[in-house]
């Protein structure tokens, strides 16, 4: 952990999310019982950035969901600073894989859609929410309908959205799985950026390998049918982290990761 | 420029009908009295203005079609947010409204008029009674579907209950809502000539009707033609609105 982690987490040690024994059962349509999510445990330090690794399918994004308070727990307990999760809440902040934008407001309405429980004046709401948008770069796009911008932009907006209303947690459902690579590329640089700045602590869940390992410090890999964790480790490699110039930590990592994924996946069929 | 150049076209295109019609009407295929030219369509129109006919007969129909669109949409919208949001509200409710839908406004007009007589109310409630069930079930089924996440991006975001229903639910139903209002106002016109056409001394569906007793196709024809106008008319002012209203879906 660097020094400055370190001084950060000791400041304000808010942000940790606690997972235990969580199961997570459905019904299915049928009537079966279906088992989303295993027995399991999950330890999110504050401020820290963990990836949430699986093939599709395999229950991560139900372990985000309860997190998020959307779904409740079969069993176990889930508690962000000691609270138990019983629903959603504004200090759990959660970006969409599909935006979520609202289409009826503009980029700026958007933003102050989640400003507004601060219940701030006029002016310091616009300040703000400008701010927020100035951060992710669409201080220029303040006000055009989420229909105007692109896929990246979309979710730049989401973001600025997400950060405005200040979570102790950031929720991230594999947020750039609909973008191209180098829209990817340039959204992973603008997350780690806003990150550093505000120090929330993140939960990536995605199933892109290089992903997970260019943005975590922890990662969790997951296996379907029931999910579960089958491992998590520390990633070592120096930051800032460049996917063409990576380090014998990450390409280890890596082999490790695609390793288990693929026998697990040679388990389930 | 674009705009000129459509109503262009519209009037070529219908010049083109009416030429047509008036050949066909000239030609010994039909018989005249049953099948008039436009230029007796035309005298026929003149007529009913000189009679003083034209502009009440329309002026009662548009009066009871507006009365009875404004008071079905707006119990269509109230009921539908109703059965919608509240458990209670949809169990004692939509199993009965949907019994309902299949009914045709037609067919309620020999009640109509055994309950509330030949005068007005009877207008109201058929014209009404159409409209409400189309703008409920739009209202309704928008509210109902609204986006998961829409509502979970509200709730994780901070917003009270108040607040998730006027900026959320509501503009997220708005599109299916006036889609129904939209729909609505094509059905008070049908619903208007159907409680027309029986029991009434006035409107344009009266009109029809009487001009059949003098077998008067060239009258009739002018009610026809009013009622084809007038629903476009309608129509396209709903469109021009809630494209104003629903913005968003037109990006």
């Amino acid at each position: 952990m660097s020094d400055l982690q370190k001084s950060n987490s000791n400041l304000q040690a808010v942000g940790c999310v606690e997972i235990d024994d969580l199961s997570i059962r459905f019904a299915s349509p049928q009537g079966r019982e279906v088992v989303a999510v295993e027995t399991t445990d999950l330890r999110l330090e504050p401020g820290s950035f963990t990836a949430l690794i699986g093939p599709s399918g395999c229950g991560k994004s139900t372990i985000l969901n309860a997190i998020a308070g959307f779904v409740s727990p079969s069993s176990g307990s889930i508690c962000v600073d000691g609270k138990a999760v019983t629903g959603p809440d504004p200090e759990v902040g959660v970006v969409f894989q599909q935006y979520a934008l609202f289409p009826w407001f503009t980029a700026i309405g958007n933003v102050k859609f989640a400003l507004k429980r601060f219940r701030l004046g006029r002016e310091e709401l616009q300040r703000q929410a400008h701010e927020a948008l100035k951060e992710v770069g669409l201080g220029d796009r303040a006000s055009a309908y989420p229909g105007q911008l692109s896929g990246g932009m979309k979710q730049r907006v989401a973001l600025a959205r997400t950060f405005a209303s200040k979570p102790k947690v950031l929720l991230m459902d594999e947020p750039f799985g609909a973008l191209d690579a180098q829209t990817r590329i340039s959204m992973h640089e603008l997350l780690l950026r806003i990150w550093d700045a505000h120090r929330t602590t993140v939960l990536f869940v995605t199933h892109d390998v290089d992903e997970a390992l260019l943005l975590s410090d922890r990662v969790f890999v997951m296996s379907e049918g029931p999910g579960r964790i089958i491992d998590s480790f520390e990633v070592q490699s120096d930051r800032p982290r460049v996917v063409d110039q990576v380090d014998e930590h990450f390409v280890a990592n890596r082999n490790r990761i695609t390793k288990l994924l693929r026998q697990s996946h040679a388990d389930s069929i | 420029m674009n705009s000129v150049k459509k109503i262009g076209k519209v009037l070529l295109s219908l010049s083109g009908v009416v030429a047509i019609w008036w050949l066909f009407a000239l030609s010994d295929a039909v018989n005249p009295q049953l099948f008039p030219t436009p230029l007796a369509v035309w005298e026929a129109a003149l007529e009913l203005h000189q009679e003083g006919l034209l502009y009440s007969d329309l002026n009662v129909s548009l009066e009871r079609a507006a009365i009875g669109f404004f008071t079905g949409s707006l119990l269509g919208i109230v009921i539908g947010l109703l059965t919608a949001q509240t458990r209670f509200f949809r169990f004692a409710l939509n199993p009965f409204l949907t019994l309902l839908r299949p009914i045709p406004a037609i067919a309620l007009v020999p009640v109509a008029i055994v309950w509330f007589g030949i005068g007005e109310p009877s207008k109201y409630f058929v014209i009404s009674y159409t409209v409400f069930l189309a703008v409920w079930l739009n209202t309704h089924h928008g509210m109902e579907h609204i986006a998961t996440t829409y509502l979970r991006a509200a709730r994780s975001l901070g917003a009270s209950r108040t607040r998730e229903f006027f900026e959320v639910v509501i503009p997220a139903a708005a599109p299916h809502i006036v889609a129904g209002l939209r729909m609505g106002a094509a059905l008070a016109f049908l619903a208007l000539v159907a409680a027309e056409l029986t029991g009434s001394s006035s409107g344009i569906g009266f009109r029809l009707q009487e001009a059949r007793q003098f077998i008067r196709t060239d009258r009739m024809f002018v009610g026809l033609i009013e009622l084809g106008i007038l629903g476009a008319l309608l129509d396209f002012i709903f469109v021009t609105m809630s494209r104003k209203i629903v913005h968003w879906e037109h990006l």
